[in-house]
């Protein structure tokens, strides 16, 4: 152990004696770490906010729709669906909706005739919507079992919606649904993975079976929170529970498949840059390889006086050996940090979101060392194999 | 019993003590089977404790190589050479790196002290690899500075020495390990004649009854110094001269 420790610091002491050789070695694997970091981390921002939106979001949403099959107008899903959906044993969260057609809504009567060639969507929701969808109200509240149970005329507006019809937030507002009036307690924000929703209507079941629906009121259309990984799979298993015995198939849908997909960096583009880099750290080391080996001959000397005084072959090659390492862990940092500073430059003037996988950080340090020992053991073998008789030039 | 330590053992013995180095039939040839030079022919040589040797002779005496011999920095090409008994012919080339480390000290013409470490950190190099702690290596290293009165000077690269500050160093760094054994190569010979005489005398003051010391020298003033005289030529031992004390 002290051994290791005074081999650190001889190696220590032979690269600060030679500052400007030091920096020579330093190049190679820095610039090397520094363009691979730089292209990963560019290449991955320029999908940062993506990214991060899908992190948000969730990858584990899926929308199960029925499927309208042979001869059936309005599909639809069995009563009891959200029970049997959540049978399905890794299914987390489960809300249904009934997206309703042929509601003329308008923000007051006068406008009734303007508003009834623009289609809004109508959309009878539970009180868990929000949740799964994981998506916040921006302003007042989301319906809620009071409403369910009164039947009472409620709704929540989306956001796009709220816009159009100039809706200020906590404004005492109505909006007419087919000319009857329902009062707004809230409004929904952006939903990124069913955009739909941002110009829609919500209302409670009840208030819809009673004003819009004839005969029982049905779901046909479950949003489903499956646990992290298994969404695919859940998905299948979905179409199986929900539709069984029912008179309707059942479609799935991951809901954050594309948005997944766009979020994804050009692996071309990073596959190209981190070859130069990688090509950048070979040449890097090629340069070790020979800035060490002029290296030894000039310190011939000073390998020849240490054999002297008792050093052994296997102590002189670790000397260069541990150089090389030093070498290899400073130009790995300095690396990391130019390379962090790129993306961090290249992100703030194209207005990306800062994005860098932490893993890359040891790896790039890993990868400078392991290429500088590689550069460095040709060297280190020649010093080892050095005669002290030879370099000493005895009187 | 070979037949080379018979021989040796006609020799008067010097009273009960065993010899530090010693040489028994050696002979070093340089280069390949058409282009032979045989630097050493068969040369056998005991130094004892307390020993103040030199060896002398013109260039191409074989001098030189007997130091590379001395120092088990080379190996012979036939013969044996024991020090502290230990045949270092027979040994590993890391075994024969720490008979030189701790056996012994090397002082040299042309000083090789390392040019990036201060006076300290050259002395310290000698005890560097031994499981020792920093400050007692650092200690020690300052004592043996102190003995060649350099202590005030420790924090100085070789550059910013003078020729006989720097040989003074090169004392320190092969005084630091307490050797047995002090090997000097013409160690006042990159000195002038004041610096010269500071070193001799620094070299004669180290005689002690457990130590031995050895100048390979071609210089007659630093030959005439030693108690024990050596004289070779032509890769022989022509001349093992002794003289008591002046």
């Amino acid at each position: 152990m002290s051994r290791v420790r005074e081999l650190v610091g001889v190696a220590f002491k032979g690269l600060f004696a030679r500052k400007v050789r030091t920096a020579l070695l330093l190049l190679g694997p820095t610039i090397g770490v520094a363009a691979i970091i730089a292209a990963v981390g560019l290449t991955d921002s320029a999908k940062g906010d993506l990214k991060r939106k899908v992190a948000e979001l969730g990858t584990n949403l899926i929308e199960a729709s029925a499927a309208s099959s042979f001869g059936s107008q309005n599909p639809t899903l069995p009563a009891d669906a959200v029970d049997r959906a959540r049978t399905v044993i890794d299914v987390q969260d489960v809300s249904q909706v009934v997206e309703l057609s042929d509601i003329v809504v308008a923000p007051y009567e006068e406008a009734t005739s303007n508003f009834e060639t623009v289609p809004v969507p109508v959309v009878a929701s539970d009180s868990v919507l929000p949740q799964v969808l994981k998506v916040p109200l921006i302003s007042g509240r989301w319906l809620n079992d009071f409403d369910e149970q009164s039947g009472s005329r409620t709704a929540v507006i989306g956001i796009g919606l709220a816009r159009e019809f100039d809706y200020l937030p906590g404004e005492v507002r109505s909006i007419l649904l087919n000319g009857l009036e329902y009062a707004v307690v809230g409004v929904l924000d952006e939903v990124e993975l069913e955009p739909a929703f941002d110009n829609a209507v919500f209302i409670p079941f009840s208030a819809a079976d009673v004003d819009f629906v004839d005969g029982d009121i049905l779901p046909n259309k479950l949003y489903v929170r499956a646990r992290e990984g298994t969404e695919d799979v859940t998905a299948e298993a979905l179409k199986v529970a929900v539709n069984l015995g029912g008179p309707d198939e059942v479609q799935t849908e991951l809901k954050s498949e594309a948005l997944q997909l766009a979020s994804q960096s050009d692996r071309q583009l990073q596959l190209i840059v981190v070859s130069m880099g990688l090509l950048a750290i070979i040449v890097g080391g090629i340069g070790i390889a020979n800035v060490m080996s002029i290296s030894v001959i000039q310190r011939s000397s000073e390998i020849g006086i240490r054999r002297a005084l008792g050093h052994t072959r296997s102590t002189i090659a670790w000397q260069f050996i541990l150089e090389a390492i030093v070498v290899g862990v400073l130009g790995g940092i300095l690396g990391v940090t130019l390379g962090v500073v790129a993306i961090a430059v290249g992100v703030s003037v194209a207005g990306w979101v800062f994005t860098l996988q932490t893993f890359l950080v040891p790896a790039g340090i890993a990868l400078a060392v392991v290429i500088s020992v590689f550069a460095g053991l040709y060297p280190a073998v020649r010093a080892s194999r050095l005669e002290p008789l030879e370099t000493l030039r005895l009187g | 019993m070979r037949a080379a330590d018979a021989v040796l053992d006609d020799t008067p013995t010097e009273g009960a003590l065993r010899p530090l180095l010693e040489l028994v039939g050696v002979s070093r040839v340089y280069g390949s089977a058409d282009a032979e030079v045989t630097a050493l022919r068969d040369v056998s040589l005991r130094i004892m404790p307390g020993d103040f040797l030199s060896i002398m002779g013109p260039s191409g005496s074989g001098k030189s190589t007997m130091l590379g011999l001395l120092g088990c920095l080379d190996l012979p090409t036939t013969g044996v050479i024991r020090v502290g008994g230990h045949e270092v012919t027979a040994m590993a080339d890391h075994e024969r790196s720490r008979v030189r480390g701790e056996q012994i000290g090397f002082v040299f013409q042309q000083f090789h002290l390392i040019p990036h470490l201060d006076a300290l950190g050259n002395v310290e190099t000698a005890l560097l690899y031994r499981g020792l702690r920093a400050r007692e290596r650092r200690e020690r290293a300052l004592a043996a500075l102190d003995q060649v009165g350099l202590a005030h000077r420790h924090d100085h690269r070789p550059v910013q020495l003078s020729g006989g500050e720097q040989q003074r160093v090169a004392l320190a760094r092969a005084l630091v390990t307490e050797p047995k054994i002090v090997l000097g190569d013409e160690p006042t010979g990159a000195l002038d004649s004041k610096n010269a005489e500071n070193v001799m005398a620094m070299f004669a003051s180290l005689q002690a009854p457990q130590r031995a010391i050895v100048l390979v020298t071609h210089d007659p003033n630093v030959g005439e110094a030693a108690e024990r005289r050596i004289r070779m030529r032509d890769g022989e031992i022509v001349a093992d001269e002794r003289r008591g004390p002046r």
